[in-house]
């Protein structure tokens, strides 16, 4: 007889298996759910994280807002590579680069390339795929533009001519950023459109790994498998990388990301993770830097004023604000030493060889409230009944911060601003904005001061002068969409900064005369109040892998999956780790 | 029976449709433009490219045309069963995402729901008629129903996965499992549906036990229970009636629980990085991604919807005076 207990207990039972049931026949059953299931084996699986918030749905590397992790680096790859720890560009599928004429471009294609498709990389390929610039939806339509038609293939080269003096710099950034699809995959490729939307379900490319689709799952992770034969490998110009497996994970959470890397679930985590430091400390993560600042800088956070309101349309009142905050203080308490304080220039410290030490001793700014206030009052700025920093006609300023709701790190540094600010008599008040909003804002002008972060790393300091005196400024409709969102205009400063983009590389006095100049102009008229440089966070546990990039020794490479950074010698440290068990011999 | 079947799906259709277009306005009154979000990902160095890129990307999901015409689009296009595409999952069809969204968060909602109803009034009922039970009992469903499913959600992920180590950390499955049906893969996907499904179940059946409980009590010393005891009814006999009064206030509880449990279901996603749709909508809102909003809402609507009209039928089969009231009014 079965009892009421009985029943109670086969419904619990029934219930979870029917959960399971309905996850595992339906929510599992992307693409790839097979019948019989295959598990990764830890030892041979590097697992990342930290790149992919959201669904891993787009094997488009022209789509570089959401390409899966791993598709440029590690199944498409680039004709360069770029090194910033090094500053030298990597040969990679072009055997050489070099300018060959004023106006004329020359690529050797590598020998020796196939692709996983087991076709063989051509110089026409190359071609092709520059071709593909024509689209004006490819963000390197601007370039295409300038080139004489066709582009010339001849044997192993590919000849690129221009019409007119070529963007040196944007061509340069270009050629280590395109991705290299295969033409038999990407010739469905005919419109603008569909540029954006083009999706392979299984991406053919020449790099060390393919796509797993038995075990992709939009929902959770991306899994990519070593290919047999890899020509890095095998012409010897990179080590054969060890993990059979790479599943990079999507990324939910600072908070869960804390707990998969204490976990041991991940081995690679590229999250801003507060407090990584003890972890550090006490042994139990690596980062680049074994002490402060642990993690090597990624970008400049800077303080954007909108340059189109008073008082912050006046250079003096900007520099007193540069003067009047505690950048010290927010490296120490905000960040715990995990970033490092940014020069008045910004310049990165992989740029640090363009900073003109003279011009900072001259232009730069230093934290100094007592200075900042006598600044201001010497400019002819008054005083409020408070002993707080009053416009010149004696009304009231109180000028209003945002930053994303939720970054938390921001929102610290926010008050920190404000509140050193205050010691110099100037008010300063925050106003909450979710991330929409704040970037609504920003792009229109609706702001008096926000704290922004828009400009990566990369081989030349052009794209961060690009982002900061970059012209027109659009004041209608959308507002600035990826520059200047300070609304700085300043013709001479973008004339330079046009300039620089069209000065061959070979022209180095020049070059270094150029950023000079910007740098001055940056740090004498302060558009933007350069902070702190944000990591590229990154922490590596050593329970399955080890030999990770480190400051010191052999292996100095950029330890991130981000988009953008296999190309920057992310790929090196896939090629670089090692098992656990073949460290050890075991 | 019928009319009062067409009264509730009338009903029901103008819900929908007012829901619908609360869903619809919502996420397109907000201040920002998901576009602009999508290109700031974009290392986009050049100002003309900047344009035929935005421009794209808006006359692709119908973005340039006025209001009034997105909100008609968006009907005709709901007939169709299109749901359009996600912004942030370009060119991800919104429908795609939710079919593989959706099957994690059914996984949940369904047996925490319904288990946590049937035990929870299982033990209330039990707590109102043993002196020790509801001594016990009562204080642990007051502190269960009083926390927020967030809070015990992060609570048992650290004390079970992080310092006990006893069950996973996150996501529906081991990063290295293969999927495929394995007895080994369900029991993976069972220890990472176990700390989920309870931070849902627990809070939940805390709710149910103490409302049972009460009633029970308030059944207990009505007059017909009363009337019964003096008439010399088994005490079995008179609970068996209090127990059976006082579930139906609980199945219209159930009904209006529904939404509160959806949304619990949400945020307990995201702490467990669970991907069903608790996560997707939670990326969707951060990002303002329009139709990903609409979607999983509509599906969330339809869901509650078609959960209020089977516990209104509920309603009419366990409940006599119902079908009396239906009958006398089609005899009127």
């Amino acid at each position: 007889m079965i009892t009421r207990r009985k029943r109670a207990a086969a419904g619990w039972v029934l219930a979870a298996v029917g959960a399971i049931a309905v996850i595992a026949a339906f929510g599992t059953g992307g693409a790839g759910a097979t019948w019989q299931a295959k598990s990764y084996p830890r030892s041979q699986t590097l697992i990342t994280s930290g790149t992919q918030w959201g669904n891993v749905v787009s094997m488009n590397p022209f789509n570089t807002a959401t390409y899966a992790a791993g598709t440029i680096g590690l199944v498409n790859e680039t004709l360069l590579r770029y090194d910033p720890l090094h500053n030298t560009y990597i040969s990679w599928l072009a055997k050489s680069t070099k300018w060959t004429g004023p106006k004329q471009y020359t690529v050797v294609v590598r020998s020796g390339v196939t692709w996983s498709d087991g076709k063989t990389l051509k110089a026409s390929d190359v071609a092709f795929n520059v071709n593909l610039a024509r689209f004006n939806t490819s963000q390197w339509n601007n370039l295409y533009q300038n080139l004489k038609l066709p582009i010339q293939v001849k044997g192993n080269s590919v000849i690129f001519s221009f019409k007119g003096t070529p963007n040196y710099v944007q061509w340069q950034n270009m050629i280590w950023n395109m991705p290299m699809i295969s033409p038999v995959q990407g010739k469905t490729i005919k419109t603008a459109q569909e540029l954006t939307t083009y999706n392979p379900h299984n991406p053919v490319g020449t790099g060390p790994y393919k796509l797993d689709t038995s075990g992709y799952d939009v929902t959770t992770r991306v899994v990519w498998v070593k290919r047999d034969h890899w020509w890095a490998s095998d012409q010897k110009v990179a080590p054969s990388p060890a993990p059979k497996y790479v599943i990079d994970l999507v990324n939910t959470s600072n908070t869960n990301s804390l707990a998969a890397v204490l976990t041991g679930v991940e081995d690679l985590n590229n999250n801003y993770l507060p407090g990584v430091n003890k972890l550090v400390d006490s042994g139990k993560v690596q980062t680049f830097f074994p002490k402060a600042p642990y993690m090597l800088s990624a970008n400049t956070a800077w303080l954007e004023p909108n340059t189109t309101k008073a008082p912050l349309n006046d250079p003096v009142f900007r520099k007193a604000l540069a003067m009047s905050i505690d950048v010290n203080k927010i490296v120490s308490d905000d960040y715990q030493n995990l970033v490092l304080k940014a020069s008045p220039t910004g310049l990165l410290p992989t740029w640090s060889k363009y900073v003109n030490a003279k011009a900072v001793k001259t232009f730069g700014f230093k934290h100094n409230p007592a200075a900042a206030k006598s600044m201001l009052l010497k400019a002819g700025y008054k005083t409020d009944g408070s002993g707080m920093i009053a416009n010149k006609d004696g009304s009231k300023i109180d000028l209003e911060i945002a930053v994303p709701q939720g970054w938390s790190d921001w929102e610290a540094a926010r008050d920190m601003i404000i509140a050193s600010a205050k010691q110099a008599g100037i008010r300063i008040h925050a106003k909450v904005k979710d991330y929409n909003a704040w970037q609504s804002d920003r792009n229109t002008g609706k702001f008096d001061l926000v704290v922004d972060n828009a400009y990566q790393i990369s081989d030349n300091p052009w794209t961060y002068w690009n982002g900061i005196f970059h012209l027109p400024i659009i004041t209608s409709g959308t507002g600035q969409t990826f520059a200047n969102f300070e609304r700085y205009s300043n013709q001479a400063a973008w004339k330079l900064t046009q300039q620089l983009d069209r000065t061959s590389p070979s022209e180095t006095a020049t070059i270094k005369s150029l950023n000079n100049s910007l740098q001055t102009v940056l740090m004498k008229d302060v558009p933007m109040i350069p902070l702190w440089y944000n990591g590229i966070w990154a922490q590596m546990t050593s329970k399955y892998w080890t030999h990770w990039p480190a400051a010191t020794g052999g292996r100095q490479y950029i330890p991130a999956m981000w988009r953008g950074y296999l190309q920057m010698t992310g790929i090196d440290t896939i090629t670089h780790v090692k098992s656990t068990r073949q460290a050890t011999g075991g | 029976m019928l009319r009062y079947l067409l009264r509730k799906l009338l009903v029901y259709s103008l819900t929908f449709v007012v829901a619908v277009t609360i869903d619809w306005s919502i996420p397109h009154l907000m201040p920002g433009n998901p576009v602009l979000t999508l290109m700031s990902r974009i290392q986009i160095q050049n100002g003309e490219v900047a344009q035929h890129l935005y421009d794209s990307y808006m006359r692709s999901f119908n973005l340039d045309l006025p209001l009034w015409k997105q909100y008609w689009f968006f009907w005709v296009s709901l007939f169709h069963g299109d749901l359009g595409t996600s912004i942030m999952q370009f060119p991800t069809p919104v429908s795609t995402i939710i079919v593989h969204a959706m099957p994690y968060t059914l996984g949940l909602l369904i047996p925490a729901t319904l288990l946590s109803w049937y035990v929870g009034n299982k033990l209330g009922a039990l707590a109102a008629r043993r002196k020790v039970l509801d001594n016990s009992l009562l204080p642990v469903g007051y502190v269960l129903t009083a926390t927020p499913y967030m809070w015990l959600a992060i609570l048992m992920s650290f004390l079970f996965a992080v310092t006990w180590q006893v069950l996973p950390v996150g996501f529906a499955y081991d990063p290295t499992a293969g999927r495929g049906w394995s007895l080994s893969f369900g029991l993976d996907l069972f220890r990472h549906w176990l700390l989920p499904f309870l931070s849902l179940f627990l809070v939940s059946c805390g709710g149910w036990a103490i409302g049972m409980r009460n009633l029970i009590i308030y059944e207990l010393e009505s007059d017909y229970a009363h009337y019964l005891e003096s008439l010399g009814a088994p005490r079995k006999l008179v609970r068996k009636y209090a127990f059976r009064n006082a579930l139906l206030p609980q199945i219209t509880g159930l009904a209006l629980a529904l939404g509160a449990v959806i949304a619990g279901a949400l945020v307990t996603e995201i702490v467990f990085s669970y991907p069903g749709l608790g996560y997707q909508v939670y990326r969707a809102i951060t990002n303002q991604d329009y139709f990903v909003i609409q979607g999983i809402f509509l599906f969330i609507i339809v869901g509650v919807l078609i959960a209020n009209f089977v516990v209104d039928i509920v309603y009419v089969i366990v409940d006599p005076r119902t079908r009396i009231g239906m009958q006398e009014g089609g005899q009127a």
